[in-house]
């Protein structure tokens, strides 16, 4: 068996945070978690991760989306895959429940809506990280 | 200080347009002429000026035709017209079209300034009107977005747990413990649906969605709609069947939204259902409209109960048990649909069923190939 993903997640509501760690947990994937989007940065830039689990609605607004976007920037982590999870559907157009949506911040990245149901939350997370690693194995 | 008041003269008389600027130019007026119509009308869109004199016998674009395209590009603009002839038809005529008053030929000094202050005395009150409007819709939205976080993210974070724990405790809980989570899951999970629908009602205003109106086949609406409400239709052993004509003109509309109303009244039917029951879901053009219709063979609707349903928090009587919902969801169908030019009707008979029936204007072009292949449930 290969070696653990590892996932980071950027969430600056802890119970929120500890209902979804447990399902990864369980799911034999290691969890950081960074509870603000500057400590998120910092550990981005620190340690390598498989996958990025990121709020929208933190701080004094969006600012989990100038996270998504300052990842699309950078030639280093725009090819890590990012989960957005968020409980603001209304605002994000008329989104309907169950359907792909793709942010597009960076290359491999969805949306959820919290909360998100076990079976959803670690297919998804499944799906994001072969989707990465398919991207990464054509790339010269 | 108060910026000077903006003002334009559209009129081909230079002498009217000197005596204008003349005696208006003092105090505290701009005053802006031009003697020809297409130069005004591109003059209203640069300077916005708060009061516009239009005379209503041009060479060229005639008065009429630029007031018509002044209240089509910007409905609050104030217009006073000129009249020549001083015909009171005329001046009725552009009152008519939505001039705010008229100046008949020739007219003193006095007469003027008079008629200019009334103008920008209304121009004024209709730019508070806008100014107060646009902030009621800012605060709206804003308490929206603040209720919706506050109330979303702890029953979000609540429901996440929950979900965690069950599965961190699967294999350990006891049936009934199980079945308890399960309904702690289920209150929740309704929960946010109605804070979710409470939202839909006062804070979007659903007229925005025909901004981003594309052409819709009613096959996808009808098969996702079906998807979706199919889970809960299988607990009660209700059967859904759908059959959509092929070919069926598209719908111009916003999909997610259709497929919105239509899981309401799928939801409806199921939850009215009796168990082993039927609903029948059927779209076919009924030119020019497409018309879908959802039959369930429920509890149906009392006749005095009827009118009531599709207005906010309006629910019927006839509540079988644990039955739950907030009398929400066909409110916001039916102003789904209306922003979408159609109807939803209903036709019921207590103990016997419902008919619940949307019409939507069919677009007139090539009708969409069935896209959905059967399905099997």
């Amino acid at each position: 068996m290969s070696e653990a993903k590892r996932l980071l997640m950027i969430d600056d509501d802890p119970d929120f945070v500890a209902g979804i760690k447990a399902i990864l947990v369980k799911a034999k994937y290691e969890v950081d978690v960074a509870y603000n989007p500057k400590d998120g940065l910092q550990a981005l830039k620190s340690k390598n991760y498989d996958l990025l689990l990121l709020d929208v609605m933190m701080g004094r607004g969006a600012e989990g989306i100038m996270i998504a976007r300052k990842l699309g920037k950078d030639p280093k982590l725009r090819d890590l895959p990012v989960l957005i999870i968020t409980g603001i559907r209304e605002q994000m157009a008329f989104l309907f429940p169950g359907q792909a949506v793709h942010p597009h911040f960076v290359p491999v990245d969805e949306l959820v809506e919290k909360p998100v149901e076990p079976k959803l939350l670690l297919e998804k997370v499944e799906a994001l990280l072969k989707t990465a690693e398919t991207r990464k194995a054509q790339s010269p | 200080m108060q910026p000077k008041s903006k003002i334009l003269v559209i009129d081909d008389e230079e002498v009217v347009l000197d005596s204008c600027t003349q005696v208006l130019a003092v105090g505290d007026c701009q005053v802006t002429t031009t003697n020809n119509g297409a130069h005004g009308l591109k003059l209203v869109g640069e300077i916005q000026p708060d009061l516009i004199f239009l005379d209503l016998k041009m060479p060229g674009l005639s008065g009429f035709e630029v007031l018509g395209r002044i209240r089509e590009q910007f409905p609050l603009m104030v217009v006073i017209v000129i009249t020549g002839y001083a015909t009171v038809s005329s001046a009725t005529e552009a009152m008519k079209k939505g001039a705010f008053d008229f100046l008949p030929k020739p007219f003193t000094p006095e007469e003027l300034r008079l008629i200019t202050q009334r103008g920008l005395e209304h121009s004024r009150l209709v730019q508070q009107a806008v100014a107060l409007q646009r902030e009621k819709e800012i605060l709206r939205e804003n308490f929206a977005a603040i209720v919706s976080h506050e109330l979303k993210a702890p029953l979000g974070a609540i429901q996440q747990n929950l979900y965690a724990l069950t599965e961190e405790l699967a294999g350990q809980l006891s049936d009934d413990q199980k079945d308890r989570l399960t309904r702690l899951k289920t209150r929740l999970d309704d929960l946010l649906k109605l804070v979710h629908s409470w939202l839909r009602v006062f804070s979007v205003d659903i007229n925005k969605l025909k901004e981003t109106f594309q052409p819709v086949a009613v096959a996808d609406v009808v098969a996702k709609a079906v998807d979706t409400v199919q889970p809960h239709a299988l607990r009660k052993a209700i059967e859904i069947a759908s059959s959509v004509a092929d070919p069926l003109p598209r719908v111009n509309g916003d999909e997610g939204s259709l497929i919105e109303v239509l899981v309401n009244l799928l939801g409806n039917a199921v939850k009215y259902s009796f168990p082993n029951n039927t609903v029948r879901v059927h779209a076919e053009a009924q030119s020019p409209q497409v018309r879908i219709s959802v039959t369930d063979t429920g509890v149906g609707v009392a006749k005095e109960d009827l009118p009531h349903l599709f207005q906010d928090f309006g629910r019927g009587q006839a509540q079988p048990a644990g039955v739950a919902g907030c009398g929400l969801g066909l409110a916001i169908s039916r102003r789904i649909v209306e922003v979408h030019g159609g109807a939803v009707a209903v036709e019921s008979e207590p103990g016997r069923g419902s008919t619940f029936t949307i019409l939507l204007p069919a677009m007139p072009s090539a009708p969409e190939a069935n896209t959905t292949p059967e399905r099997k449930v």
